[in-house]
């Protein structure tokens, strides 16, 4: 289990390393087709085609990531006043619904991608791209976030009975405000 | 009708389930309840279309350029050349506080890493200089938020998307309203040092030739603002593509300081797509609960709802400003963008006003909502980066300049033109 949820979470920084450098090389194909057009007359196009695949893939790969850095954005307002019990039950229950959420965006997503494969779309630009390269990677992200949040609940689950309460919380629990500025200060 | 929805978010917002699960599940249960189709067979292509939307894309660009500036070793030299040029001013040091996060944040867009940033080099000088520490602390807090206003900001481009406006408008309408408020917070901290003597602490005056040497420090953030900004005014480029030269040229700068490092790359693009993910996700949820929202007609029932009060549009308008000023103290500022925009912004362009204004009233909403209490971020990054004190201190500071933009919020009311000269000029 242990091992599992670490080499998931390895594989989670592989795949933002990926979506940034797939950022950086959009900004830099970006920048080349501006300086070519402005410059030179001279039009690449699809510098913006391209690099919205990049984005949507890129986007995908990282919403694992982010989980594991408990960077999902929930309101604590009322939550810093429940007690602990209550605050471990909505831990849970956020965590719960934003997978189920991600479930039922993955489950459409599979569909579409499915279409796309029966149909042999293509995007409908000069580029005519073959939708099916972007879209699997693309889907790919989802399907690993939900993997990921579902292996994230089990091993909360299973923490909390142990009653590792503090190991429940380190997964699933809201981030502590001086965690988040650690984050932004380099 | 209007009532059951906004219970249902109410609920799952203040249990503090995900913001981006909290809006998806809303449309999921009201296209449920509500509606004769299954809406949610649209999610899988929305969310495809919107996902790599080259608009958005300007999102983790923005976000990569700001990581890279925070490790490209410019903040403490340009928060040192600006000191020269505005430390003479009565409250000294506190000048150069509001005005290196207005330049930060025309360059990043963040306000929790202008806070985190500026705060980390001007904190030590407090005792140093002998400043009111509460009002210090108030400065840093406040002129962090100024990143949501000043283009480019992200909070623009989602505002642009959520409600149909252009973004290059938005950005030139932000750009006056942007400076007005950083020069009116300095304004602030000159009326607070005269009426209380002691709280000025130690100015610091420079001669012109210190002050020239000093420019070459403000030279990579006023250079990176113009290649951004700059190639998007002067029509040569998109917001998403000006973003895009503005990753590279900071990545050039980052070279040129010695600092264009593997490791370096790696830390910024982890932040960057930690953020960009969770931003994203939330955006997705949000546009297809919109997309459920106008199909059940609750978009329009809420207008009507609204016109059915028999205000004046001044008055609904007012109303609307109270309720956001309200929903500030609690509310994060991207989920409040995020659910009020899309349902707020037709209502008021029904009663005439216009939708680029009211893009620019709300971002000051929204950067008000970033230092009041209880729940207002920028305090609690501030307080946390002095590291020691009462909380209160950082909350009494920042009363002054929550003060000022309510005048902001007033002076946009009574002259709409502050927003909406720039862009008339271009647009026509």
């Amino acid at each position: 289990m242990t091992t599992l949820l670490s080499l998931t979470e390895k594989l989670s920084r592989v795949l933002v390393w990926i979506g940034g450098m797939l950022i950086i090389l959009s900004a830099l194909l970006v920048t080349l087709e501006v300086i070519l057009r402005k410059v030179l007359n001279i039009s690449l196009g699809g510098a913006d085609e391209l690099s919205g695949y990049a984005f949507g893939i890129a986007t995908t790969f990282g919403l694992a990531y982010a989980l594991f850095q408990r960077a999902h954005i929930r309101v604590d307002a009322a939550y810093n006043l429940f007690p602990a019990w209550l605050k471990l039950i909505a831990d849970f229950v956020g965590i719960i619904l934003l997978a189920g959420f991600a479930g039922i965006v993955t489950v459409m997503a599979w569909q579409l991608v499915a279409d796309t494969i029966e149909f042999n779309s293509h995007s409908i630009t000069p580029m005519r791209t073959p939708l099916v390269y972007p879209q699997v990677p693309w889907l790919f992200g989802w399907v690993f976030f939900v993997f990921s949040a579902a292996l994230v609940i089990l091993a909360a689950f299973v923490a909390l009975l142990k009653r590792d309460i503090k190991s429940a919380e380190a997964l699933i629990g809201a981030k502590t405000l001086d965690e988040q500025v650690e984050e932004e200060t380099v | 009708m209007v009532t059951k929805p906004l219970l249902i978010l109410v609920a799952l917002i203040a249990f503090a389930v995900p913001i981006a699960a909290s809006l998806g599940w809303l449309g999921l249960s009201l296209q449920y309840l509500d509606s004769p189709m299954p809406l949610h067979r649209a999610l899988g292509d929305m969310v495809w279309q919107t996902g790599t939307d080259f608009l958005l894309v300007a999102i983790p660009m923005f976000v990569l350029l700001g990581e890279i500036l925070l490790r490209a070793g410019i903040t403490e030299k340009m928060y040192e050349g600006i000191v020269k040029w505005l430390g003479w001013l009565p409250g000294g040091l506190m000048h150069s506080n509001i005005g290196s996060s207005a330049l930060f944040a025309a360059t990043s867009g963040s306000s929790v890493a202008t806070a985190a940033t500026i705060g980390t080099v001007a904190i030590p000088q407090i005792e140093k200089r002998g400043y009111n520490e509460p009002l210090f602390l108030g400065t840093i807090a406040a002129g962090g938020t100024l990143g949501i206003l000043i283009p480019p900001s992200i909070n623009l481009i989602l505002y642009g998307l959520l409600t149909d406006t252009s973004v290059p408008e938005l950005y030139l309408a932000g750009f006056i309203p942007g400076f007005l408020l950083a020069l009116l917070f300095m304004v602030t901290v000159v009326i607070m040092c005269k009426v209380k003597s002691g709280w000025g602490g130690e100015t610091i005056s420079a001669d012109w030739a210190t002050r020239l040497r000093a420019l070459p420090a403000l030279i990579p953030p006023i250079g990176i603002f113009l290649v951004v900004v700059g190639s998007i005014y002067a029509g040569i480029a998109t917001p998403t593509e000006a973003a895009s030269l503005g990753v590279v040229a900071a990545m050039i700068l980052a070279a040129f300081n010695g600092k264009l490092t593997l490791s370096m790359l790696r830390a910024a693009v982890e932040g960057t797509m930690r953020t960009t993910s969770m931003i994203m996700l939330i955006i997705l949820a949000a546009v297809f609960l919109n997309f459920v929202l106008s199909v059940i007609g609750l978009t329009q029932a809420l207008a009507d709802f609204v016109t059915g009060l028999g205000l004046s549009p001044f008055q609904t308008l007012l109303m609307i400003v109270v309720l956001l000023i309200f929903l500030g103290c609690f509310m994060e500022t991207l989920s409040m963008l995020l659910v009020t925009a899309p349902l707020i912004t037709p209502i008021v362009v029904g009663l005439g006003y216009d939708s680029v204004w009211f893009g620019i009233l709300l971002m000051v909403l929204l950067e008000t909502a970033l230092i009041t209490p209880p729940i207002g971020i920028n305090l609690y990054v501030v307080q946390a980066v002095r590291g020691r004190g009462e909380m209160l201190d950082v909350m009494k500071g920042a009363l002054p300049f929550v003060v000022t933009m309510f005048a902001m919020v007033a002076l946009l009311l009574a002259f709409p033109d502050i927003a909406l000269w720039l862009p008339s000029l271009v647009y026509g």
